[in-house]
Protein backbone atom coordinates (compact mmCIF):
# COMPACT_ATOMS: atom_id res chain seq x y z
CA UNK A 1 0.00 0.00 0.00
CA UNK A 2 1.19 3.62 -0.82
CA UNK A 3 1.31 5.79 2.01
CA UNK A 4 1.78 8.72 0.42
CA UNK A 5 -1.53 10.38 -0.73
CA UNK A 6 -0.33 10.80 -4.39
CA UNK A 7 -3.52 9.73 -6.22
CA UNK A 8 -2.16 6.95 -8.70
CA UNK A 9 -5.41 6.19 -10.96
CA UNK A 10 -6.16 8.57 -13.07
CA UNK A 11 -9.80 10.49 -12.00
CA UNK A 12 -11.06 9.23 -14.83
CA UNK A 13 -9.69 6.01 -15.48
CA UNK A 14 -12.68 4.99 -18.11
CA UNK A 15 -11.79 7.50 -20.52
CA UNK A 16 -7.87 6.83 -19.40
CA UNK A 17 -8.25 3.29 -19.84
CA UNK A 18 -10.05 2.84 -23.02
CA UNK A 19 -7.37 5.03 -25.09
CA UNK A 20 -4.89 2.30 -24.80
CA UNK A 21 -4.78 -0.70 -26.69
CA UNK A 22 -3.76 -3.82 -25.09
CA UNK A 23 -0.68 -5.45 -25.10
CA UNK A 24 -0.94 -8.65 -25.99
CA UNK A 25 2.08 -11.36 -26.87
CA UNK A 26 1.68 -13.57 -30.01
CA UNK A 27 1.19 -17.11 -28.60
CA UNK A 28 4.08 -19.44 -29.29
CA UNK A 29 2.01 -23.01 -28.23
CA UNK A 30 -1.46 -24.45 -28.98
CA UNK A 31 -4.07 -22.53 -27.39
CA UNK A 32 -6.58 -24.79 -25.37
CA UNK A 33 -8.83 -22.20 -24.15
CA UNK A 34 -9.05 -18.49 -25.46
CA UNK A 35 -11.36 -15.82 -24.52
CA UNK A 36 -12.20 -13.31 -27.66
CA UNK A 37 -13.63 -9.77 -27.26
CA UNK A 38 -15.35 -11.44 -24.24
CA UNK A 39 -18.27 -8.57 -22.02
CA UNK A 40 -19.69 -9.82 -18.89
CA UNK A 41 -22.25 -7.80 -17.16
CA UNK A 42 -24.02 -8.47 -13.78
CA UNK A 43 -27.48 -7.39 -14.84
CA UNK A 44 -27.29 -3.72 -15.83
CA UNK A 45 -22.63 -3.45 -14.71
CA UNK A 46 -20.74 -4.08 -16.84
CA UNK A 47 -17.58 -5.37 -15.79
CA UNK A 48 -15.24 -6.71 -19.06
CA UNK A 49 -14.65 -4.88 -21.62
CA UNK A 50 -13.94 -6.63 -24.93
CA UNK A 51 -10.58 -9.23 -22.83
CA UNK A 52 -8.91 -11.37 -24.97
CA UNK A 53 -7.14 -14.18 -22.78
CA UNK A 54 -5.13 -16.71 -25.01
CA UNK A 55 -4.08 -20.10 -22.69
CA UNK A 56 -1.56 -21.98 -23.69
CA UNK A 57 -1.73 -26.17 -23.33
CA UNK A 58 0.45 -27.23 -20.28
CA UNK A 59 1.51 -24.00 -19.07
CA UNK A 60 0.01 -21.81 -15.89
CA UNK A 61 -1.59 -18.56 -17.08
CA UNK A 62 -1.44 -16.13 -14.05
CA UNK A 63 -4.22 -13.10 -13.85
CA UNK A 64 -2.96 -10.21 -11.41
CA UNK A 65 -4.44 -6.83 -11.00
CA UNK A 66 -5.79 -4.79 -8.53
CA UNK A 67 -9.44 -5.54 -6.69
CA UNK A 68 -12.18 -5.36 -8.65
CA UNK A 69 -10.31 -5.58 -12.09
CA UNK A 70 -12.33 -8.26 -13.37
CA UNK A 71 -9.79 -11.26 -12.94
CA UNK A 72 -12.33 -13.28 -11.35
CA UNK A 73 -15.20 -12.53 -13.08
CA UNK A 74 -12.83 -13.71 -16.40
CA UNK A 75 -12.42 -17.13 -14.67
CA UNK A 76 -16.30 -17.42 -13.78
CA UNK A 77 -16.75 -16.95 -17.44
CA UNK A 78 -14.35 -19.52 -18.59
CA UNK A 79 -16.58 -22.21 -17.35
CA UNK A 80 -20.03 -20.62 -17.46
CA UNK A 81 -20.19 -20.99 -13.53
CA UNK A 82 -22.13 -17.49 -13.50
CA UNK A 83 -24.62 -19.54 -15.74
CA UNK A 84 -26.21 -20.24 -11.85
CA UNK A 85 -27.31 -16.71 -11.75
CA UNK A 86 -29.89 -15.13 -13.14
CA UNK A 87 -29.08 -11.56 -14.79
CA UNK A 88 -25.29 -12.23 -15.25
CA UNK A 89 -24.21 -12.75 -18.87
CA UNK A 90 -21.09 -12.96 -21.00
CA UNK A 91 -21.40 -12.19 -24.51
CA UNK A 92 -18.08 -12.13 -26.95
CA UNK A 93 -16.55 -15.48 -27.39
CA UNK A 94 -14.71 -17.86 -25.41
CA UNK A 95 -13.27 -21.32 -27.39
CA UNK A 96 -12.35 -24.22 -25.92
CA UNK A 97 -10.08 -26.17 -28.40
CA UNK A 98 -12.10 -24.21 -31.24
CA UNK A 99 -15.22 -24.89 -30.46
CA UNK A 100 -17.59 -21.75 -28.46
CA UNK A 101 -18.75 -22.54 -25.35
CA UNK A 102 -21.19 -19.17 -25.35
CA UNK A 103 -22.25 -19.62 -29.14
CA UNK A 104 -25.29 -19.06 -30.50
CA UNK A 105 -26.34 -15.80 -28.59
CA UNK A 106 -29.46 -15.49 -30.90
CA UNK A 107 -31.33 -17.83 -29.06
CA UNK A 108 -30.04 -15.94 -24.97
CA UNK A 109 -31.67 -13.16 -26.44
CA UNK A 110 -34.88 -14.85 -27.63
CA UNK A 111 -34.92 -17.11 -24.46
CA UNK A 112 -34.50 -13.68 -22.34
CA UNK A 113 -37.43 -12.36 -23.96
CA UNK A 114 -39.74 -15.07 -23.07
CA UNK A 115 -38.67 -16.16 -19.55
CA UNK A 116 -37.11 -12.85 -18.73
CA UNK A 117 -34.26 -12.97 -16.63
CA UNK A 118 -33.63 -16.20 -15.48
CA UNK A 119 -30.85 -19.00 -15.71
CA UNK A 120 -30.57 -20.21 -18.76
CA UNK A 121 -28.97 -22.76 -20.75
CA UNK A 122 -29.27 -21.09 -24.08
CA UNK A 123 -26.88 -23.12 -26.74
CA UNK A 124 -28.15 -26.80 -25.85
CA UNK A 125 -24.45 -26.97 -24.78
CA UNK A 126 -24.18 -29.22 -22.05
CA UNK A 127 -22.74 -27.68 -19.33
CA UNK A 128 -22.15 -30.89 -17.15
CA UNK A 129 -19.68 -31.99 -19.44
CA UNK A 130 -18.24 -28.68 -20.50
CA UNK A 131 -16.97 -28.49 -16.74
CA UNK A 132 -16.15 -31.57 -16.76
CA UNK A 133 -13.60 -30.63 -19.05
CA UNK A 134 -13.19 -27.65 -17.37
CA UNK A 135 -12.50 -27.50 -13.56
CA UNK A 136 -12.43 -24.86 -11.06
CA UNK A 137 -10.89 -24.87 -7.17
CA UNK A 138 -12.32 -21.39 -4.84
CA UNK A 139 -10.74 -19.41 -2.83
CA UNK A 140 -12.01 -20.80 0.37
CA UNK A 141 -11.33 -24.71 0.51
CA UNK A 142 -14.54 -26.18 -0.53
CA UNK A 143 -14.88 -30.04 0.77
CA UNK A 144 -18.16 -31.40 0.35
CA UNK A 145 -19.63 -32.45 3.23
CA UNK A 146 -18.03 -36.36 3.04
CA UNK A 147 -14.98 -39.20 3.25
CA UNK A 148 -11.96 -37.51 1.40
CA UNK A 149 -12.33 -41.23 -0.83
CA UNK A 150 -16.05 -39.66 -1.68
CA UNK A 151 -14.67 -35.98 -2.19
CA UNK A 152 -12.34 -37.38 -4.88
CA UNK A 153 -14.65 -39.62 -6.40
CA UNK A 154 -17.50 -37.12 -6.83
CA UNK A 155 -17.25 -35.78 -9.88
CA UNK A 156 -15.86 -39.18 -11.40
CA UNK A 157 -18.74 -40.63 -10.58
CA UNK A 158 -20.87 -38.17 -12.12
CA UNK A 159 -19.72 -38.29 -15.13
CA UNK A 160 -18.40 -42.12 -15.29
CA UNK A 161 -19.43 -45.56 -14.17
CA UNK A 162 -16.32 -46.90 -12.02
CA UNK A 163 -15.79 -50.30 -10.49
CA UNK A 164 -14.62 -49.91 -6.99
CA UNK A 165 -11.27 -51.71 -8.05
CA UNK A 166 -11.10 -48.34 -10.80
CA UNK A 167 -12.09 -45.50 -8.77
CA UNK A 168 -9.46 -46.76 -5.95
CA UNK A 169 -7.00 -46.65 -9.04
CA UNK A 170 -8.19 -42.67 -9.83
CA UNK A 171 -8.43 -41.75 -6.02
CA UNK A 172 -5.47 -42.49 -5.45
CA UNK A 173 -3.91 -41.27 -8.27
CA UNK A 174 -5.65 -38.00 -7.98
CA UNK A 175 -4.46 -37.62 -4.28
CA UNK A 176 -0.89 -38.37 -5.43
CA UNK A 177 -0.82 -35.65 -7.87
CA UNK A 178 -2.43 -33.34 -5.89
CA UNK A 179 0.62 -34.03 -3.21
CA UNK A 180 -1.96 -35.34 -0.63
CA UNK A 181 -1.40 -38.80 -0.67
CA UNK A 182 0.97 -39.49 1.82
CA UNK A 183 -0.67 -37.39 4.18
CA UNK A 184 -4.42 -38.78 3.90
CA UNK A 185 -3.76 -42.56 2.47
CA UNK A 186 -4.29 -44.16 5.92
CA UNK A 187 -7.62 -42.08 6.46
CA UNK A 188 -9.29 -42.22 2.98
CA UNK A 189 -12.64 -43.10 5.11
CA UNK A 190 -12.68 -39.52 7.49
CA UNK A 191 -14.74 -36.73 6.68
CA UNK A 192 -12.85 -33.95 4.12
CA UNK A 193 -13.70 -31.19 6.58
CA UNK A 194 -11.43 -32.77 9.56
CA UNK A 195 -8.54 -31.62 7.07
CA UNK A 196 -6.26 -28.06 7.47
CA UNK A 197 -6.47 -25.50 5.38
CA UNK A 198 -4.27 -26.66 3.39
CA UNK A 199 -4.75 -29.73 3.04
CA UNK A 200 -8.61 -28.81 2.32
CA UNK A 201 -7.29 -27.17 -0.48
CA UNK A 202 -5.48 -29.84 -2.13
CA UNK A 203 -8.10 -31.88 -1.38
CA UNK A 204 -10.33 -29.81 -4.18
CA UNK A 205 -7.42 -29.70 -6.25
CA UNK A 206 -7.82 -33.59 -6.29
CA UNK A 207 -11.30 -33.81 -6.54
CA UNK A 208 -10.98 -30.87 -9.49
CA UNK A 209 -8.23 -33.23 -11.36
CA UNK A 210 -10.00 -36.54 -10.89
CA UNK A 211 -12.49 -35.73 -13.75
CA UNK A 212 -8.85 -35.29 -16.04
CA UNK A 213 -10.27 -31.76 -17.07
CA UNK A 214 -8.25 -30.24 -19.52
CA UNK A 215 -7.63 -26.91 -17.86
CA UNK A 216 -8.01 -26.06 -14.20
CA UNK A 217 -9.22 -22.40 -13.15
CA UNK A 218 -8.22 -21.67 -9.93
CA UNK A 219 -9.18 -18.61 -8.09
CA UNK A 220 -6.69 -17.02 -5.91
CA UNK A 221 -6.26 -20.67 -4.48
CA UNK A 222 -4.07 -19.86 -1.37
CA UNK A 223 -5.03 -16.64 -0.84
CA UNK A 224 -6.25 -18.49 2.59
CA UNK A 225 -3.71 -20.89 3.21
CA UNK A 226 -0.34 -19.95 5.30
CA UNK A 227 3.23 -19.57 3.67
CA UNK A 228 3.92 -23.41 3.90
CA UNK A 229 0.81 -24.79 2.78
CA UNK A 230 0.79 -22.02 -0.09
CA UNK A 231 5.02 -23.30 -0.75
CA UNK A 232 3.05 -26.75 -1.07
CA UNK A 233 -0.09 -26.16 -3.94
CA UNK A 234 2.59 -24.13 -5.56
CA UNK A 235 5.04 -27.09 -6.13
CA UNK A 236 1.46 -28.88 -6.97
CA UNK A 237 0.74 -26.42 -9.35
CA UNK A 238 3.90 -26.50 -11.38
CA UNK A 239 4.02 -30.55 -11.03
CA UNK A 240 0.27 -30.58 -12.60
CA UNK A 241 0.97 -28.42 -15.36
CA UNK A 242 2.62 -31.32 -17.04
CA UNK A 243 -0.65 -32.92 -17.58
CA UNK A 244 -2.90 -29.79 -17.93
CA UNK A 245 -3.34 -26.33 -18.51
CA UNK A 246 -4.02 -24.05 -15.76
CA UNK A 247 -5.45 -20.23 -15.31
CA UNK A 248 -4.57 -19.23 -11.45
CA UNK A 249 -6.20 -15.75 -10.45
CA UNK A 250 -4.26 -14.32 -7.85
CA UNK A 251 -2.78 -11.12 -5.34
CA UNK A 252 0.04 -12.08 -5.20
CA UNK A 253 2.63 -11.05 -7.39
CA UNK A 254 5.65 -12.81 -6.25
CA UNK A 255 2.94 -15.90 -6.42
CA UNK A 256 2.43 -15.49 -10.41
CA UNK A 257 6.08 -14.60 -10.92
CA UNK A 258 7.23 -18.03 -9.27
CA UNK A 259 4.91 -20.25 -10.68
CA UNK A 260 3.62 -18.73 -13.84
CA UNK A 261 4.46 -18.95 -17.72
CA UNK A 262 2.25 -16.41 -19.14
CA UNK A 263 0.77 -13.30 -16.95
CA UNK A 264 -2.16 -11.09 -17.73
CA UNK A 265 -2.52 -7.71 -16.06
CA UNK A 266 -6.30 -6.68 -16.01
CA UNK A 267 -7.37 -3.39 -14.62
CA UNK A 268 -11.16 -2.00 -14.83
CA UNK A 269 -12.47 -5.04 -16.51
CA UNK A 270 -10.04 -4.63 -19.68
CA UNK A 271 -6.88 -6.64 -20.40
CA UNK A 272 -4.21 -4.12 -20.48
CA UNK A 273 -0.93 -6.51 -20.95
CA UNK A 274 -0.39 -10.13 -21.33
CA UNK A 275 3.07 -11.18 -21.75
CA UNK A 276 5.44 -13.64 -20.70
CA UNK A 277 5.75 -13.68 -17.08
CA UNK A 278 9.23 -12.61 -17.06
CA UNK A 279 9.19 -9.99 -19.96
CA UNK A 280 5.72 -8.61 -17.83
CA UNK A 281 7.84 -8.62 -14.26
CA UNK A 282 10.97 -7.35 -15.75
CA UNK A 283 9.84 -4.73 -18.17
CA UNK A 284 6.58 -3.85 -18.45
CA UNK A 285 5.35 -1.94 -21.64
CA UNK A 286 2.15 -0.11 -20.19
CA UNK A 287 2.85 2.43 -17.51
CA UNK A 288 -0.20 0.97 -15.53
CA UNK A 289 1.58 -2.70 -15.38
CA UNK A 290 4.47 -0.95 -14.41
CA UNK A 291 2.79 0.91 -11.70
CA UNK A 292 1.42 -2.40 -10.50
CA UNK A 293 4.16 -4.84 -10.53
CA UNK A 294 6.48 -2.54 -8.64
CA UNK A 295 3.82 -1.84 -5.89
CA UNK A 296 3.16 1.95 -6.79
CA UNK A 297 -0.67 0.78 -6.09
CA UNK A 298 -2.52 -2.03 -6.00
CA UNK B 1 -16.54 9.09 36.76
CA UNK B 2 -13.92 7.60 34.29
CA UNK B 3 -14.57 5.92 31.42
CA UNK B 4 -12.99 2.60 32.20
CA UNK B 5 -15.58 2.12 35.15
CA UNK B 6 -18.78 3.51 33.27
CA UNK B 7 -17.99 0.54 31.07
CA UNK B 8 -17.40 -2.12 33.72
CA UNK B 9 -20.73 -0.59 35.61
CA UNK B 10 -22.72 -1.08 32.30
CA UNK B 11 -20.92 -4.26 31.29
CA UNK B 12 -21.77 -5.32 35.20
CA UNK B 13 -25.27 -4.07 35.09
CA UNK B 14 -25.94 -6.02 31.96
CA UNK B 15 -24.13 -9.49 32.88
CA UNK B 16 -26.04 -9.45 36.14
CA UNK B 17 -29.20 -8.45 34.29
CA UNK B 18 -29.08 -11.38 31.57
CA UNK B 19 -27.89 -13.91 34.48
CA UNK B 20 -31.37 -12.79 36.34
CA UNK B 21 -33.64 -13.57 33.67
CA UNK B 22 -31.67 -16.96 32.97
CA UNK B 23 -32.51 -17.90 36.68
CA UNK B 24 -36.29 -16.75 36.58
CA UNK B 25 -36.09 -18.77 33.27
CA UNK B 26 -34.79 -22.16 34.54
CA UNK B 27 -36.46 -21.68 37.80
CA UNK B 28 -39.95 -21.96 36.43
CA UNK B 29 -38.83 -24.49 33.93
CA UNK B 30 -37.07 -26.44 37.11
CA UNK B 31 -40.53 -26.30 39.62
CA UNK B 32 -42.11 -27.08 36.86
CA UNK B 33 -40.12 -30.65 35.92
CA UNK B 34 -40.04 -30.41 39.73
CA UNK B 35 -43.74 -30.86 40.20
CA UNK B 36 -44.17 -33.46 37.45
CA UNK B 37 -41.75 -35.71 39.14
CA UNK B 38 -43.00 -35.19 42.38
CA UNK B 39 -46.68 -36.10 41.44
CA UNK B 40 -46.07 -38.43 38.27
CA UNK B 41 -43.08 -40.45 39.47
CA UNK B 42 -45.00 -42.02 42.44
CA UNK B 43 -47.79 -43.79 39.84
CA UNK B 44 -45.32 -44.96 36.77
CA UNK B 45 -45.83 -48.82 37.46
CA UNK B 46 -45.87 -51.65 34.78
CA UNK B 47 -49.94 -50.99 34.43
CA UNK B 48 -49.03 -47.53 32.74
CA UNK B 49 -47.85 -49.35 29.75
CA UNK B 50 -49.64 -52.31 29.74
CA UNK B 51 -53.71 -51.68 30.48
CA UNK B 52 -55.65 -48.66 29.06
CA UNK B 53 -57.37 -46.47 30.84
CA UNK B 54 -59.40 -47.39 33.77
CA UNK B 55 -62.70 -46.71 34.72
CA UNK B 56 -62.73 -44.32 38.04
CA UNK B 57 -61.90 -46.59 41.26
CA UNK B 58 -60.47 -49.88 38.78
CA UNK B 59 -56.65 -50.13 37.96
CA UNK B 60 -56.05 -48.99 34.69
CA UNK B 61 -53.02 -47.35 32.85
CA UNK B 62 -52.01 -45.84 29.74
CA UNK B 63 -51.48 -47.68 27.14
CA UNK B 64 -54.12 -46.96 24.51
CA UNK B 65 -53.01 -42.88 24.81
CA UNK B 66 -49.35 -43.93 24.45
CA UNK B 67 -49.64 -45.76 21.26
CA UNK B 68 -52.42 -43.33 20.01
CA UNK B 69 -49.67 -40.41 20.12
CA UNK B 70 -47.19 -42.35 19.00
CA UNK B 71 -48.87 -42.61 15.98
CA UNK B 72 -50.52 -40.00 15.49
CA UNK B 73 -47.35 -37.82 16.09
CA UNK B 74 -45.59 -40.35 13.80
CA UNK B 75 -48.13 -40.37 11.11
CA UNK B 76 -47.79 -36.32 11.26
CA UNK B 77 -44.15 -35.88 11.35
CA UNK B 78 -43.94 -38.48 8.35
CA UNK B 79 -46.02 -35.74 6.75
CA UNK B 80 -44.57 -32.51 7.69
CA UNK B 81 -40.83 -33.76 7.22
CA UNK B 82 -41.40 -34.27 3.94
CA UNK B 83 -43.65 -31.51 2.68
CA UNK B 84 -41.53 -28.94 4.98
CA UNK B 85 -37.95 -30.20 3.82
CA UNK B 86 -39.54 -30.06 0.10
CA UNK B 87 -40.82 -26.55 0.91
CA UNK B 88 -38.36 -25.20 2.86
CA UNK B 89 -35.59 -26.23 0.07
CA UNK B 90 -37.38 -24.55 -2.82
CA UNK B 91 -37.88 -21.38 -0.73
CA UNK B 92 -33.78 -21.16 -0.22
CA UNK B 93 -32.45 -22.33 -3.33
CA UNK B 94 -35.07 -21.77 -5.93
CA UNK B 95 -38.19 -19.39 -5.97
CA UNK B 96 -37.52 -17.49 -2.59
CA UNK B 97 -36.63 -14.46 -4.07
CA UNK B 98 -40.06 -14.46 -6.63
CA UNK B 99 -43.00 -12.96 -5.35
CA UNK B 100 -44.50 -16.45 -5.40
CA UNK B 101 -41.84 -17.33 -2.91
CA UNK B 102 -42.06 -14.02 -0.84
CA UNK B 103 -45.90 -15.37 -1.03
CA UNK B 104 -45.36 -18.37 0.57
CA UNK B 105 -43.01 -17.22 3.05
CA UNK B 106 -44.93 -14.70 4.45
CA UNK B 107 -48.41 -17.21 4.86
CA UNK B 108 -45.46 -19.94 6.81
CA UNK B 109 -44.46 -17.51 8.85
CA UNK B 110 -48.63 -17.23 9.72
CA UNK B 111 -49.17 -20.74 9.75
CA UNK B 112 -46.04 -20.23 12.41
CA UNK B 113 -47.48 -18.51 14.98
CA UNK B 114 -51.82 -19.69 13.98
CA UNK B 115 -53.27 -20.86 17.27
CA UNK B 116 -53.56 -24.39 17.38
CA UNK B 117 -57.26 -24.72 17.87
CA UNK B 118 -57.63 -23.07 14.51
CA UNK B 119 -55.84 -25.95 12.88
CA UNK B 120 -58.11 -28.31 14.50
CA UNK B 121 -61.18 -26.70 13.70
CA UNK B 122 -59.78 -26.43 10.15
CA UNK B 123 -59.28 -30.17 10.13
CA UNK B 124 -61.98 -30.74 11.63
CA UNK B 125 -63.83 -29.06 8.97
CA UNK B 126 -62.43 -30.97 5.60
CA UNK B 127 -61.96 -34.63 6.94
CA UNK B 128 -64.27 -35.06 10.76
CA UNK B 129 -67.09 -33.12 9.11
CA UNK B 130 -67.48 -34.03 5.27
CA UNK B 131 -64.60 -36.69 4.46
CA UNK B 132 -64.65 -39.28 7.03
CA UNK B 133 -67.76 -37.77 8.70
CA UNK B 134 -66.04 -38.99 11.92
CA UNK B 135 -63.50 -38.66 14.24
CA UNK B 136 -60.27 -40.51 13.30
CA UNK B 137 -56.46 -40.97 13.68
CA UNK B 138 -55.87 -39.64 10.38
CA UNK B 139 -57.48 -36.44 11.30
CA UNK B 140 -55.43 -35.76 14.21
CA UNK B 141 -52.30 -36.92 12.50
CA UNK B 142 -53.13 -34.27 9.66
CA UNK B 143 -53.91 -31.64 12.45
CA UNK B 144 -50.33 -32.61 13.87
CA UNK B 145 -48.52 -32.29 10.45
CA UNK B 146 -50.28 -29.00 9.82
CA UNK B 147 -48.36 -27.84 13.14
CA UNK B 148 -44.90 -28.83 12.14
CA UNK B 149 -45.28 -28.08 8.29
CA UNK B 150 -44.71 -24.13 9.14
CA UNK B 151 -41.47 -25.51 12.05
CA UNK B 152 -39.66 -27.74 9.44
CA UNK B 153 -40.07 -26.04 6.58
CA UNK B 154 -38.66 -22.43 8.25
CA UNK B 155 -35.60 -24.39 9.84
CA UNK B 156 -35.15 -25.71 6.75
CA UNK B 157 -34.69 -22.72 4.52
CA UNK B 158 -32.53 -21.02 7.47
CA UNK B 159 -30.19 -24.18 7.22
CA UNK B 160 -29.74 -24.53 3.63
CA UNK B 161 -29.34 -20.24 3.47
CA UNK B 162 -26.76 -20.95 6.10
CA UNK B 163 -24.33 -22.87 3.63
CA UNK B 164 -22.27 -21.29 1.27
CA UNK B 165 -22.68 -19.97 -1.89
CA UNK B 166 -18.86 -21.85 -2.42
CA UNK B 167 -20.36 -25.20 -1.92
CA UNK B 168 -22.40 -24.97 -4.57
CA UNK B 169 -20.91 -23.56 -6.76
CA UNK B 170 -17.97 -26.28 -6.01
CA UNK B 171 -20.28 -28.87 -6.97
CA UNK B 172 -21.66 -27.74 -10.00
CA UNK B 173 -17.87 -26.99 -11.18
CA UNK B 174 -17.85 -30.51 -11.28
CA UNK B 175 -20.61 -30.98 -13.54
CA UNK B 176 -23.33 -31.60 -11.15
CA UNK B 177 -26.94 -30.33 -11.68
CA UNK B 178 -28.25 -27.91 -9.24
CA UNK B 179 -30.92 -30.45 -7.58
CA UNK B 180 -27.94 -33.12 -7.14
CA UNK B 181 -25.81 -30.64 -6.06
CA UNK B 182 -28.79 -29.60 -3.14
CA UNK B 183 -29.53 -33.57 -2.60
CA UNK B 184 -26.38 -35.16 -2.41
CA UNK B 185 -24.21 -31.76 -0.50
CA UNK B 186 -26.30 -29.20 0.35
CA UNK B 187 -29.25 -31.50 2.27
CA UNK B 188 -25.60 -33.01 3.82
CA UNK B 189 -23.78 -30.32 4.57
CA UNK B 190 -27.14 -29.06 6.84
CA UNK B 191 -28.26 -32.44 8.55
CA UNK B 192 -27.85 -31.53 11.74
CA UNK B 193 -29.91 -28.28 11.64
CA UNK B 194 -32.47 -30.40 9.29
CA UNK B 195 -32.80 -33.00 11.97
CA UNK B 196 -33.03 -30.13 14.64
CA UNK B 197 -36.34 -28.58 12.81
CA UNK B 198 -37.53 -31.76 12.62
CA UNK B 199 -37.16 -32.21 16.26
CA UNK B 200 -38.28 -29.32 17.36
CA UNK B 201 -41.31 -29.65 14.69
CA UNK B 202 -42.08 -33.21 17.16
CA UNK B 203 -41.58 -31.72 20.01
CA UNK B 204 -44.43 -28.77 19.47
CA UNK B 205 -46.82 -31.49 18.50
CA UNK B 206 -46.16 -34.00 20.96
CA UNK B 207 -47.75 -31.88 23.76
CA UNK B 208 -50.71 -30.35 21.67
CA UNK B 209 -54.17 -30.87 22.87
CA UNK B 210 -56.68 -28.47 20.90
CA UNK B 211 -56.24 -30.21 17.68
CA UNK B 212 -56.68 -33.13 18.60
CA UNK B 213 -60.05 -32.71 20.72
CA UNK B 214 -61.81 -32.04 17.18
CA UNK B 215 -60.10 -34.80 15.33
CA UNK B 216 -59.21 -37.73 17.11
CA UNK B 217 -61.46 -36.99 19.38
CA UNK B 218 -60.25 -39.63 22.01
CA UNK B 219 -60.20 -43.25 22.41
CA UNK B 220 -61.40 -45.05 26.11
CA UNK B 221 -60.10 -48.61 24.15
CA UNK B 222 -56.93 -49.82 22.48
CA UNK B 223 -56.80 -49.14 19.41
CA UNK B 224 -54.63 -49.27 16.33
CA UNK B 225 -56.94 -48.29 13.56
CA UNK B 226 -56.27 -44.58 12.33
CA UNK B 227 -59.31 -44.52 10.64
CA UNK B 228 -61.20 -44.85 14.19
CA UNK B 229 -60.91 -42.14 17.11
CA UNK B 230 -58.13 -42.53 18.62
CA UNK B 231 -56.70 -41.98 21.91
CA UNK B 232 -53.54 -39.74 22.72
CA UNK B 233 -51.86 -38.83 26.22
CA UNK B 234 -52.37 -34.87 25.72
CA UNK B 235 -56.06 -35.39 25.08
CA UNK B 236 -56.35 -37.95 28.13
CA UNK B 237 -54.52 -35.88 30.34
CA UNK B 238 -56.57 -32.96 30.02
CA UNK B 239 -59.73 -35.14 30.47
CA UNK B 240 -58.36 -36.91 33.67
CA UNK B 241 -56.72 -33.72 35.17
CA UNK B 242 -60.03 -32.37 35.18
CA UNK B 243 -62.05 -35.34 36.82
CA UNK B 244 -63.12 -35.32 40.32
CA UNK B 245 -61.27 -38.69 40.52
CA UNK B 246 -58.17 -38.96 42.44
CA UNK B 247 -56.70 -41.83 40.36
CA UNK B 248 -58.06 -40.37 37.01
CA UNK B 249 -55.67 -37.29 38.04
CA UNK B 250 -52.89 -39.45 39.24
CA UNK B 251 -52.68 -40.64 35.82
CA UNK B 252 -53.14 -37.62 34.30
CA UNK B 253 -49.68 -36.52 36.23
CA UNK B 254 -48.10 -39.63 35.08
CA UNK B 255 -49.48 -38.70 31.62
CA UNK B 256 -47.70 -34.93 31.77
CA UNK B 257 -44.30 -36.85 33.17
CA UNK B 258 -44.22 -39.02 29.91
CA UNK B 259 -44.78 -36.16 27.52
CA UNK B 260 -42.16 -33.94 29.29
CA UNK B 261 -39.16 -36.43 29.72
CA UNK B 262 -40.23 -37.59 25.81
CA UNK B 263 -39.42 -34.34 24.55
CA UNK B 264 -35.93 -33.83 26.89
CA UNK B 265 -34.88 -37.10 25.42
CA UNK B 266 -35.93 -36.69 21.98
CA UNK B 267 -34.26 -33.10 22.32
CA UNK B 268 -31.10 -34.84 24.01
CA UNK B 269 -30.67 -37.38 21.39
CA UNK B 270 -30.94 -34.98 18.63
CA UNK B 271 -28.11 -32.19 19.89
CA UNK B 272 -26.28 -35.35 20.53
CA UNK B 273 -26.35 -36.95 17.17
CA UNK B 274 -26.39 -32.99 15.77
CA UNK B 275 -22.55 -33.24 17.39
CA UNK B 276 -21.88 -36.44 16.00
CA UNK B 277 -22.52 -35.64 12.36
CA UNK B 278 -20.73 -32.33 12.87
CA UNK B 279 -17.27 -33.54 14.58
CA UNK B 280 -14.74 -34.08 11.49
Amino acid sequence: MNDIATPVAPTSPNIAASTEAPIMMRPTGELVLEARQLDFSYGKTQSLFGVDLPVERNRITALIGPSGCGKSTLLRALNRIYDMYPGQHATGRVLLNGEDILSDRGSISRLRARDGEVALNPSGLDTSALRARIGMVFQKPTPFPMSIYDNVAFGVRLHHRKSKAEMDVIVERSLKRAALWDEVKDKLSASGLGLSGGQQQRLCVARGIAVEPEVLLLDEPASALDPVSTAKLEATLMELKKDFTIVIVTHNLQQAARISDHTGFMFLGKMIEFRPTAELFERPQSPRTRDYVTGRFG
Amino acid sequence: MDRAFRRKLTNGVFVGACGLATIIALAALVLILWSLVKEGVGGIDGKIFTMTQPAPGSPGGLKNAITGSLMMCAAGMAIAVVVGILAGTWLAEYGGQTPYGHAVRFLNDVLLSAPSILIGLFVYEIMVAHLFGHFSGYAGALALALLAVPIVTRTTEDMLALQPNTLREAGMALGAGRGFVIRSIIWKAASAGLLTGGLLGFARISGETAPLLFTSLGNQFFSLDMAQPMASLPTTIFQFALSAYDDWRRLAWVGALLIAVAVLAVNTIGRLLARETHRP
